[in-house]
């Protein structure tokens, strides 16, 4: 189930996901992970109403859009920070010393280094993430989407101050 | 080493956004030869050149081309662009630096098996490759590669893009399938095997995005040239994954059987840290712990299968003398509890017990019979998990303590 909070959406945001919503309109559950993509990359998280819009739009079961939200990780059922901090934690990163570039985000950022959170002011999520893939730049993390490494400490403020 | 990049050589070299840059360097030319073939002679060349799957399974493409090739009725090709086992990046690097050629794969895999419809599902974690990857596809049906009768073949084929959403079981292709038709990432139970009942229950040809790539310079240059790189049973170029404790980490290509010493010293620059060689982690998390005495292993899939080891999708971290190897055990142990899907329990139990024996063996808290209580776990996994996930699991931390490495 998501959280018992709902999303607080500008007008632009709604005007957005109603043309989205008009977009995908019986178009079954194949296009269920496209949706809630592009449903996520206009609200940030799913709330109960839009994961119910989203099946009532695709045309199937509302169970269906639980267990995909509660199954991928990039999907989010509670509310997250407007940037998200997705940190590698795996092995060449961990090698490279990922730990210190963990801990001064978590400083900067007030949220527990071992588990990650949302800054108090929800400006930004901090995930500890299973290998991204970029092994090669590591230590490694990504901005949204956008890949950054090797980082070090250092660029901690600078990175976060530059952030919009 | 007189070896010439094949899999590589536009990486680089050419403007990724550019369809004519890709066609200048020799991009569609694999399409063309293989519409003068014939889809049945396409078939054949990679059934002779004997390519053996590159996602990690080490499959023969060739079988599973040729029974796709003559199922009947619609059909499916898809490329697995669902990289995650940790240390790999190769198919990040094709898709990012060289996206045409996944795509020109794609169409080709398609004219060959007859498949009108074709996906790639790129990891959603591989925004940049997602993307390059989609203005690719939309270049490729404005010059005509994608859409009706293709390079005047006859054949229509139509080409979607999918991302993952973070599930490293979306790597399995029953899962990934699930994952398509918009269900959660749950394996199936194998049989029936894509080739039969795959997407959406039809045939399909499901191939790693290399073992695709590779298909080019096989149509191209004809199986024997493909068999005349590597060992015999195991040929063709390879992309490894290099990245640890080495001081040049990247992507490396070489013949198929490079050694691990050859890799680290030749490729990586050499060992860094300590600069003393303590293991290195071949084929991810799911793959096996070599040590000092095996530096001058072959990484193919035959060499490697012989001392009960694998290269799965040829991921290789490096570990110097001064790496605290529980640490990376606990690592590994904490992957696969985190990844496990849940359907089935000797892995979903398996993976956290395991995790939990590891982590009190950290704490210091470890108990006598722990590690033959992992062995137990292991061989549990191994034989009655429904997917590669549970059955690889444990394969690394067990390799580790059977080397001494902790």
């Amino acid at each position: 189930m998501t959280s018992d909070q709902t999303l607080a959406l500008e007008p632009d945001q709604e005007r957005a996901l109603q043309t989205l919503m008009r977009r995908y309109r019986g178009r079954g559950q194949s296009a269920l992970l496209p949706m809630l993509h592009e449903v996520q990359a206009i609200t940030g998280w799913v709330d109960e109403p839009t994961a119910r819009a989203v099946a009532h739009t695709l045309g199937i079961p509302e169970i269906e859009v639980h267990n995909v939200l509660t199954f991928y990780t990039l999907f989010y059922t509670e509310p997250v920070g407007k940037r998200v901090i997705r940190v590698c934690n795996d092995i060449a990163c961990v090698l490279a010393g990922n730990g210190e570039l963990i801990q001064r985000l978590a400083e900067e950022l007030g949220v527990d280094p071992e588990t990650g959170g949302t800054s108090a002011d929800s400006r930004f999520t901090l995930e500890l993430h299973p290998c991204l893939g970029h092994c090669e730049r590591a230590p490694f993390l990504m901005l949204d989407e956008e890949p950054m490494g090797p980082v070090a400490p250092d660029q901690v403020p600078d990175l976060l101050g530059g952030v919009s | 080493m007189n070896y010439e990049p094949v899999l590589t050589a536009r990486i680089g070299v050419v403007d990724p956004a550019c369809l004519h840059d890709y066609e200048a360097h020799g991009g569609f030319q694999a399409l063309a030869r293989a519409v003068e073939l014939g889809p049945d002679r396409t078939v054949a060349q990679v059934e002779a050149a004997k390519l053996l799957g590159r996602g990690g399974a080490a499959f023969p493409a060739g079988i599973k081309w040729r029974a796709v090739h003559n199922a009947e009725g619609p059909k499916f090709v898809v490329a697995n662009a669902d990289e995650s086992e940790p240390g790999t990046f190769k198919d990040r690097i094709l898709m990012e630096k060289d996206p045409y050629a996944l795509i020109e794969a794609v169409i080709l895999a398609g004219y060959a098996t007859g498949a009108g419809k074709g996906f790639i599902y790129v990891r959603g974690e591989y925004p940049r490759a997602y993307q390059r990857l989609r203005q690719a596809v939309a270049r490729c049906y404005e010059a005509g590669y994608l859409g009706k009768d293709i390079l005047g073949s006859g054949h229509e084929f139509h080409l979607e893009l999918r991302r993952g959403a973070g599930a490293y079981i979306c790597g399995e292709e029953t899962a990934l399938f699930e994952s398509i038709e918009g269900k959660r990432g749950y394996p199936r139970l194998k049989p029936p095997f894509p080739t039969e009942a795959g997407l959406f229950g039809r045939p399909t040809l499901i191939n790693n995005v290399e073992s695709l790539v590779s298909v080019l310079p096989i149509v191209l240059r004809g199986p024997d040239w493909f068999n005349s790189i590597g060992p015999a049973n195991s040929p063709g170029p390879k992309l490894y994954s290099l990245s640890g404790r080495v001081r040049k980490p990247g992507l490396v290509e070489a013949p198929m059987g490079v050694t691990l010493r050859e890799l680290i010293e030749a490729h990586g620059g050499g060992v860094s840290g300590s600069g003393e060689f303590q293991a290195a982690l071949v084929g991810g998390a799911a793959g096996t712990f070599l040590g000092p005495d095996q530096l001058d292993t072959p990484l193919d899939f035959h060499s490697l299968a012989k001392m009960g080891a694998a290269l799965g999708s040829g991921a290789v971290i490096v570990f110097d003398t001064s790496v605290d190897m529980m640490q990376v055990l606990e690592r590994i142990a904490a992957f696969f509890a985190h990844e496990s899907c849940g359907k089935c329990y000797p892995c979903q139990l398996g993976t956290m017990r395991q995790r939990d024996i590891i982590q009190r063996m950290v704490a210091g808290q470890g108990r006598p019979g722990d590690l033959q209580l992992l062995r137990d776990i292991g061989q549990t996994m191994r034989d009655a998990s429904i997917c590669g996930l549970g059955q690889t699991a444990s394969s690394a931390i067990l390799s580790a303590f059977e080397l001494q490495l902790t």
